[in-house]
């Protein structure tokens, strides 16, 4: 039994005192840092990296994973609490997440959130542990067809992110996108939309748009008549899940698993769309949709559940093929080549200590994390009776530092000054801004992976249709599209009226 | 007139002397090394590395800085403009001389806007393909993508990327165009020759040997002048007939223009220390790579490497016709 | 236009309920207005770069039909919102644009020069008076204590790499 003797090796080298230490570190500072508002994992782990490089590679690993879950859960908790998300998987928890927040519900939901994860992580290290060679090679077959319609699929259940106008949401959609077409085209070198400035030839900075709409815009919202509206919360009635939320949250935390983790495995941006696929699962097959937006439980037991495991199972590419899913695991290729490692297809029968160490490590890291958050429910929700006029001169001040600490770039800053009032506007005109968020995250993948099916079939649409796997996301594309859009229209008049 | 002369002779006695005296003391409190890319990638590992041995040497912690953005430009411009008293460095690559062609507006002039420490490294390149590409070495390789020239797809990371440089250097030395793919970094580029999804690649040994011990892809030669200890078994462009291929990612350090030389001279020497360090040498090795040799350390040698890469980039990239803005 | 912007100094219960009975919504007029604006915006923009062709697109094409999109999207949101009754827009939080907004870009402007330890104390101070309930002892101290956390925390437990006290101070 090859997988046993491997998870015994594993767990003997994660479970050492020393590397215990290390997680213990890393899931705490990842905690404490991505609960400052405006700095999530990225940012988190950007800062953190040259401390790690220190350490015995195996550790400064196992440390670094624990910093991201860390940083991960810590994120969601600045989401539920402040309506400022630190990652775009956590801009999804923001929208019911904040909203039970502000019924007093601060503590189940930051519990939901913590158990779904908590949950979501140990299947899908089963899941990293047994399958993550096979994995990776169904992963390899997806080439630009498949991701442009696995966008497709994104894109068209974006809507179901809405809880007012289906028009304006889609307008929303459409504006993320071209927001994430700022910058240099990356087939032809040509600069767009940049209005002439140098720093936007990356294009937009997404920690600054994110914390922007979501968090500037909230602030603003809450200043807008101090003297008549008690801005936060009623009083927080029971910090644990009830009877009924338990029921309500269990089987969207297991679908929530089940989605993360297969659209983690995917390194092309699977990830991203994690969250917000749960969320429009969640929603459509809901007995009350209507209650999506307005603080249902389902609504962020699902996502964090997904982004969870798609978080964990954007391990296998990383680990199996030396390739980063996203951004941190960029950077944790980056700390394994300063350690001397260089991550590919050979490390888990080179270094298998280090391999299966950091897989048994996932699984104690997310333990820790839940003995930690659980207790430190209290003193978040706690966070919240601190008069708001008190609060939010800390959060620009984090914002500021987490935002500059990226890229020590002025201009991230006007942005996030930019942004915030755009969000503003934009809240003002009861637009949203998490269908945005996922419009700027996909639309440079979107046109990039058009394009590039394109020149590769030297010109041919077909190949869209040709492929399998892409014809079949597209079918289920126009079928999302036929369930989620029709009814929303019909409902719209009614829908209309019953903004808050 | 005589008296012009001689209060200016005073002025840069003055100076000189001031300046040595400031020197003497150098480094007096931490020193900011800007790499101009993000946290994590290879050139911000290099640079880690070479600092921390560095700091060693000084006495002094060097702190290193990300400065991402604009293919480097925006990190070299920030340290252009910073005061030029040996406090603040810049570690870039072989991105320093391109740039200079692929930006037709810089904030800087690359050649006259900086003083210089040392060369690194020069991280050499592979030219590599998908597992199951027919031709078995790189003359039939050349032979096959020149008769196939319209099926061939050859991917690169991007503008101004290694894997783009070395493709346009590929084409023009073989007098064919290719369909190039442009992706986002060199992981998805990887990620889709290792699928099959494309057929060719030119990129660093940091990003290729894994995959080519591994199997997983097949590598036609390495772009250096000797074969790597690292991949025994593969071939150097010369050996297999494109001398013209021979070229590599240098990285070299920099100040700011006025520098005084007695500080970039004793950054040059401590540069050539760290590179003698046994953990430096071994950690380059790992990445296919070897330290600069004394000579090249020096702010003499990495002046010429910086202007003779200027000259040989640009009609290569005046030929592709593709610019950066 | 229905609706008029309320300066924040004037009472106002955020509810507007004398406004119920309007032909069509300010909110989503302005709404339609600004997406047909931005759409034409990137239009224009995408246009003067090169279009393409379906099969070998330019850098102009996708987002020149994303701005088409979304200008039609515009149109929709406001022959929509001409049947329906909305609610006003509610105040316009004047004070906190004014305060909260520059606070970010003072200390990008000044991290550097005056180093992070004033910078960020000047950056908590001008975000802290944008609430009217603020008094000027209160804000001193609750930034004062935001300055040392923030120094223990990113300072020196994470060593970011920025000076505490910068050059235009003498240092």
């Amino acid at each position: 039994m090859d997988l046993l003797n491997n998870l015994v090796l594993g767990f003997a080298t994660a479970a050492s005192p020393y590397n215990l230490l290390f997680c213990f570190i890393g899931v705490i500072l990842g905690t404490l840092i991505g609960v400052l508002p405006g700095i999530g994992a990225t940012a988190t782990i950007a800062m953190l990296l040259p401390i790690t490089f220190q350490l015995e590679p195996v550790s400064s690993l196992i440390m670094l994973a624990g910093i991201y879950y860390g940083a991960q859960y810590g994120g969601s908790t600045t989401a539920i609490l402040i309506n400022m998300p630190g990652e775009s998987s956590s801009a999804v928890t923001a929208i019911d997440g904040y909203q039970m927040a502000r019924k007093g519900r601060a503590g189940a939901a930051l519990s939901i959130a913590a158990i779904g994860s908590f949950f979501a992580g140990t299947v899908s290290t089963i899941l990293v542990a047994v399958f993550a060679p096979p994995l990776t090679a169904v992963a390899l077959r997806f080439g630009s067809p498949e991701y442009f319609s696995l966008m497709i699929v994104g894109l068209v259940s974006s809507v179901a992110l809405a809880h007012g106008s289906v028009v304006k949401a889609l307008g929303m959609v459409v504006l993320g996108l071209l927001l994430g077409l700022v910058g240099t085209d990356i087939y032809t070198g040509t600069p767009r939309f940049n209005l002439g400035i140098l720093e936007l030839s990356d294009g937009l900075n997404f920690v600054a748009l994110a914390v922007g709409v979501f968090g500037i815009a909230e602030i603003l919202r809450n200043l807008e008549n101090e003297h008549d509206r008690d801005v936060m919360i009623k009083k927080v009635t029971n910090l644990w899940p009830t009877r009924q939320d338990w029921k309500e949250m269990t089987a969207p935390i297991l679908r929530g698993t089940v989605i993360g983790s297969a659209l983690g495995i995917l390194p092309g941006g699977g990830a991203i769309l994690a969250s917000f696929a749960s969320y429009t699962v969640e929603k459509r097959i809901s007995n009350t949709p209507g209650e999506f937006g307005k603080g249902a439980v389902a609504g962020v037991a699902g996502p964090e559940s997904a982004n969870n495991a798609g978080a964990q199972t954007s391990f296998i590419p990383m680990l199996t093929l030396g390739i980063p899913a996203n951004p941190v695991m960029a950077l944790m290729i980056g700390a394994m080549i300063i350690q001397g490692i260089v991550p590919g297809p050979n490390v888990a029968t080179e270094q298998p200590a280090l391999f299966w160490g950091i897989i048994a490590s996932m699984w104690i890291g997310n333990l820790m994390l839940i003995l930690l958050n659980l207790p430190l429910i209290g003193l978040w929700v706690k966070l919240l009776t601190i008069p708001y006029y008190m609060l939010f001169p800390a959060i620009i001040a984090f914002c500021s530092i987490g935002v500059y600490s990226v890229n020590s770039n002025v201009f991230d800053l006007y942005a996030v000054a930019f942004f915030g009032l755009i969000g503003y506007g934009l809240a003002k005109l009861r637009c949203e801004p998490a269908p945005l968020l996922l419009g700027f995250v996909l639309g440079p993948l979107l046109e990039e992976h058009l394009r590039r099916a394109m020149i590769m079939s030297r010109g041919d649409p077909m190949t869209f249709l040709n492929r399998p796997i892409s014809l079949g996301l597209l079918l289920l594309a126009a079928a999302v599209l036929v369930v989620v859009l029709l009814p929303s229209i019909r409902k719209k008049r009614d829908e209309v009226f019953v903004e808050d | 007139m005589l008296k012009l002369f001689t209060s200016l002779a005073a002025t840069a006695a003055i100076a000189l002397i001031s300046g040595s005296a400031f020197a003497q003391g150098y480094p007096e409190r931490s020193i900011t090394m800007v790499v101009p890319f993000a946290a994590g990638g290879p050139t911000d590992t290099v640079t880690r590395l070479v600092a921390e041995s560095m700091s060693k040497d000084l006495g002094q912690q060097i702190i290193v800085e990300n400065v991402g953005g604009a293919g480097g430009t925006l990190g070299a411009s920030q340290v252009a403009k910073a005061d030029p008293d040996g406090y603040t460095l810049l570690l870039h690559h072989i991105g320093m001389a391109t740039s200079a062609t692929l930006y037709r507006k810089l904030p800087y002039d690359t050649l006259n806007a900086f003083e210089y420490v040392g060369l690194v490294t020069d991280v050499p390149m592979t030219i590599v393909a998908k597992k199951d590409f027919e031709p078995t070495d790189l003359k039939g390789l050349v032979e096959y993508v020149k008769a196939n020239a319209d099926k061939i797809t050859l991917a690169n990371a991007g503008i101004g990327a290694a894997s783009h440089l070395c493709g346009m250097l590929f084409m023009s030395e073989i007098k064919t165009p290719l369909t190039t793919v442009p992706y986002k970094g060199t992981g998805p580029a990887m990620t889709d020759l290792l699928g099959g999804q494309v057929d060719l690649m030119c990129d660093q040994t940091t990003n290729t040997t894994k995959q080519i011990k591994g199997g997983t892809i097949k590598a036609y030669g390495v772009t250096s002048a000797k074969r790597l200890d690292a991949l025994p078994d593969v071939p150097t462009v010369a050996e297999a007939g494109l001398p013209g291929m021979q070229v590599g990612i240098w990285h070299g350090i920099y100040a700011p223009k006025g520098t005084p030389a007695e500080v970039t001279q004793k950054l040059s020497g401590s540069l050539q220390k760290a590179l003698k360090d046994p953990d430096i040498i071994a950690r380059f090795a790992e990445l296919g790579t070897v330290p600069s040799t004394d000579a090249e350390a020096t702010p003499a040698g990495l002046k010429s490497k910086l202007e003779s890469e200027v000259t040989r980039w640009k009609p290569v990239i005046e030929a592709a016709g593709q610019y950066a803005d | 236009m229905g609706e008029r912007f309320r300066p924040f100094f004037i009472a106002s219960n955020g509810r507007g309920e004398h406004m119920r009975n309007l032909s069509f919504s300010s909110r989503d007029l302005i709404c339609g207005a600004l997406f047909i604006f931005i759409g034409l915006f990137f239009a224009i923009q995408a246009y003067g770069l090169e279009l393409g062709t379906a099969l070998r697109m330019g850098p102009g094409y996708f987002p020149f039909v994303l701005a088409g999109i979304l200008i039609l999207l515009g149109i929709i949101v406001i022959i929509q919102g001409t049947q329906l009754q909305h609610e006003p827009m509610g105040p316009i939080a004047w004070r906190g644009m004014l305060f909260i907004l520059p606070a970010p870009i003072l200390f990008g402007l000044t991290v550097r020069g005056l180093g992070f330890v004033p910078s960020l104390f000047l950056t908590g101070l001008v975000a802290a008076f944008a609430s009217t309930k603020m008094r000027p002892g209160t804000a001193l101290l609750l930034v004062g204590g935001l300055t040392l956390f923030s120094v223990i925390v990113f300072s020196y437990a994470l060593g970011l790499p920025f000076r505490r006290f910068g050059p235009w101070l003498g240092q």
